[in-house]
């Protein structure tokens, strides 16, 4: 079984530190997103299952040197191959210049009988890709499953609708998208991490894949993600705890918070 | 058993510098490092002397990630309600080619685990050496998250408590009396600020080391630098002092108290903390160092002992360097000769002494026993205060006899017995 | 003596700690009750992690330690099985 995993590399948001409201990245490390590690894990599983095939990581970059260590992780956690779409225009793009990229990618490593992804990446969490990649495919989508199985020519999917559980078929080639419940990732083991470096990574270039800066040039901005900043009246009650429990009680209904 | 022709095991400055120092001559050569990123787990007061380093790989240093060179050197003396301060701000210490810059060892571990990447080096994080293998007398690898790795040479830069080290028998376990615990905060504060409260030109650094009633008597000190969005401000106090004292003090609350003297709490004003870290120091000196090298091995950095602490001048991370580059040259040696016993390792020791490492260490020999002495830490600070005192007192006697009054006290205070034995005792510091 | 309660846990919840699910430092209680007169863990722990509970038997709060060792050095009576954390974990310092 021939899978293509889509994993998205980014800081570390545990090490990431907050200063006036914006993120610092400096000496951050980036790694491999925690639900794509799942997916990484359930392909893993189905290409063992399966008992041949490979598994490929397929990324985007804008170019970053670094990529190349961090996608080790990938390989390291055992993907067979890492495909790294790597352009300076790609830094911008929105999820749909991603998907364009995904796809084009996929399509040029492939062909693939399965393309898992991750439900949201670590930073972002839009969702959009994966249902983005799938159509530019023509592949049939399954969301959020929480099992795998496959028959070879039939992939079955199960997920979570709160009160019951929903299991789908699906004819192959599919793409798929795992949330975290289904599998815990495994940690890499030293040998494995060594052998990682002996691995295959193979970079396109957008022109390999028949795009340009314009195709995967951003279509919307964001302008601000901020939540609306909330000021505090900062009072503060003295005296015996009955007291204060009564000037508290006073102040909400002052305020028209609590009616009496 | 999997083989690479090196192991590294820790990702600091002396294990990162060893890589570098192999893959450049295209050793196969694997650092283990436990924490997420290199410098994850490490720790300084803040300082690196780079002078003494520029011949190592000159290469190696023109992009190299600082916070500030520093440009003014200042010695507080806390005691008796007063602090007093010398101070030497002198274009000799910044220039073109400062002495010291204060510095942040996420950023620089990680910047030196990049150069030994580019290098050739692999670089594993996240990954604990959990034993030493043997062969006998023998290291032949380490076993580390389940898998054995076998090394032609294994260099143990694991850091000042030598757990895999000690646990096979290389070297002593550390002992309190030869080990100080510092513990420091870094506190935010505008690079403008930074440059106003210090009086230092845009960019340019200081250093300020404080004695006296910061460590309660006790041998230590306290120690400030600045980053160039941050200060560094920490204790250092010895441990055997510290847990044998009568009363109840927390070694944390000697942070605090520091942090609230009135004549520190102007420079920490407005700051907020970013980070609170410790450390265990080695104060042993050269008459403690384990012996650096055996069959299979080679130990650098602080895990070899290789730390410094004259009072005024502490360095570790350029003897680390210093160490890391040794070990480089001596794992390069024992190749060429593909021979890796202890006795053609033995060469590391003579590659340590070329370098400043040994000179230093030997230049300090004296420091141990000098710094057990507690007049320096409980005495002095207060008795310059007092001295100073009568100079500037102004009340009904005249000036002349308030000089005079001041000078006497400071005969009886200074010009004793004990005080010229402590100055014989700080000839070499 | 830990007069101000909550003093350390501040300084501790500016850093970055990954918590495995396994203590790094077991205390063999047995020795601390028998043997030792000083329970200098006290005193010298930067983090101040360290506690008597109410049966009188010493406890360290491991999730917030800064691996100096210093526990491990001054401990008189060997009683600390004290290792670093699993690769990954435990503290992980940014600007030290």
């Amino acid at each position: 079984m021939d899978i293509a995993v889509c994993v998205k590399t980014n800081p570390d948001l545990q090490l990431m530190r907050v200063k006036d409201r914006a993120p610092v990245l400096e000496a951050v490390p980036f790694k491999v997103g925690d639900l794509d590690k799942n997916a990484l894990e359930a392909a893993l599983l189905l290409r063992d299952a399966a008992g041949d095939g490979r598994v490929v990581a397929v990324t985007v970059s804008e170019g970053d040197r670094k990529i190349r260590e961090t996608m080790k992780e990938a390989l390291a956690i055992g993907a067979d191959e890492a495909v790294i779409v790597s352009d300076p225009a790609l830094d911008q793009s929105d999820q749909a210049g991603v998907a364009l990229a995904l796809a084009g990618a996929i399509g040029k490593a492939g062909p693939f009988d399965l393309v898992l992804f991750g439900e949201g990446s670590t930073d972002g969490y839009s969702g959009q890709v994966p249902s983005r990649v799938a159509e530019l495919l023509g592949l049939p989508e399954i969301g959020y499953a929480r099992s795998l199985q496959s028959t070879g020519a039939v992939l079955r999917a199960e997920r979570s609708m709160g009160e019951s559980i929903e299991t789908l078929e699906t004819a192959l080639p599919a793409a798929v998208t795992v949330v975290s419940e289904i599998n815990e990732p495994r940690i890499p083991s030293l040998m494995n991490i060594m052998k990682a470096g002996k691995k295959p990574v193979v970079e396109y270039a957008l022109g390999d894949l028949a795009l340009d800066a314009a195709a995967v040039a951003p279509r919307r901005a964001v302008r601000s993600n901020l939540a609306e900043e909330q000021s505090r009246k900062h009072v503060l009650f003295d005296g015996e705890p009955a007291a204060q429990a009564e000037a508290l009680i006073n102040a909400l209904v002052a305020e028209g918070v609590l009616g009496r | 058993m999997e083989k690479v022709e090196c192991i590294v095991v820790g990702g600091g400055l002396a294990g990162l510098v060893a890589a570098y120092g192999l893959a450049r001559e295209g050793v196969e050569v694997m650092v283990l490092e436990r924490g997420n990123y290199a410098g994850a787990k490490n720790v300084t007061g803040g300082r690196l002397y780079m002078r003494p380093l520029r011949r190592i790989y000159p290469e190696l240093w023109d992009d190299m990630p600082f916070e500030r060179p520093v440009a003014r050197e200042l010695i507080t003396m806390l005691g008796d309600g007063a602090a007093t301060t010398v101070e030497l701000a002198s274009e000799r210490l910044s220039g073109p080619s400062p002495q010291s810059y204060t510095i942040q060892r996420a950023k620089l571990d990680q910047w030196l685990a990049d150069k030994a990447t580019a290098a050739g080096a692999m670089v594993v994080t996240d990954m604990k050496a959990d034993e030493l293998l043997r062969d006998g007398e023998r290291v032949i690898g380490v076993r580390a998250g389940g898998d054995e790795v076998g090394a032609e040479v294994t260099i143990i830069a694991e850091g000042v408590l030598g757990l895999l080290s000690g646990g096979a028998g290389l070297r002593e376990q550390p002992r309190a009396a030869d080990h100080a615990v510092g513990f420091k905060e870094i506190i935010e504060l505008p690079p403008g600020v930074i440059e106003d409260r210090w009086r230092l030109n845009e960019g340019e650094g200081a250093a300020q080391l404080f004695m006296g009633d910061v460590t309660r008597g006790m041998t230590g000190g306290g120690f400030l630098y600045t980053n160039r969005a941050s200060i560094a401000l920490g204790v250092v106090v010895s441990m055997e002092q510290m847990r044998t004292r009568s009363d109840e003090l927390e070694s944390w609350e000697l942070l605090d108290a520091f942090k609230e003297a009135a004549q520190i709490k102007p420079l920490v004003r407005g700051g907020e903390l970013a980070e609170y870290s410790a450390h265990a120091v080695f104060e042993g000196g050269i008459d403690k160092l384990p012996r650096s090298y055996g069959a299979g091995y080679l130990l650098a950095g602080e895990a070899a002992g290789f730390a410094l602490n004259a009072l005024v001048t502490v360095r570790g991370m350029d003897l680390a360097i210093a160490s890391g580059w040794a070990a480089a040259r001596a794992a390069l040696a024992a190749r060429a000769a593909g021979d890796s016993s202890a006795a053609a390792l033995a060469v590391y020791e003579r590659f340590l002494r070329e370098t400043f490492v040994m000179r230093a260490m030997e230049a300090g020999r004296g420091v141990p026993r000098a710094i057990e002495n507690r007049r320096l830490f409980s005495e002095y600070p207060g008795a310059v205060a007092r001295l100073l005192e009568g100079f500037f007192a102004v009340d009904d006697e005249s000036s002349a006899t308030l000089v005079r009054t001041s000078l006497r006290g400071a005969r009886r205070e200074f010009l004793k017995i004990d005080t010229l034995k402590d100055l014989w005792s700080l000839r070499k510091v | 003596m830990s007069e101000q309660p909550g003093k350390v846990d501040a300084k501790l919840g500016a850093n970055v700690f990954k918590l495995d699910q396994e203590p790094h430092i077991v205390i063999d209680t047995e020795t601390c009750r028998t043997v030792c007169t000083r329970r200098v863990c006290l005193q010298v722990c930067p983090a101040d992690l360290y506690e008597t509970n109410d049966q009188g038997d010493m406890t360290v709060n491991w999730e917030g330690c800064l691996e100096c060792g210093t526990c491990l050095i001054c401990c008189d009576e060997k009683a600390l099985r004290w290792e670093y954390p699993r690769g990954g974990f435990g503290v992980q310092y940014r600007m030290s």
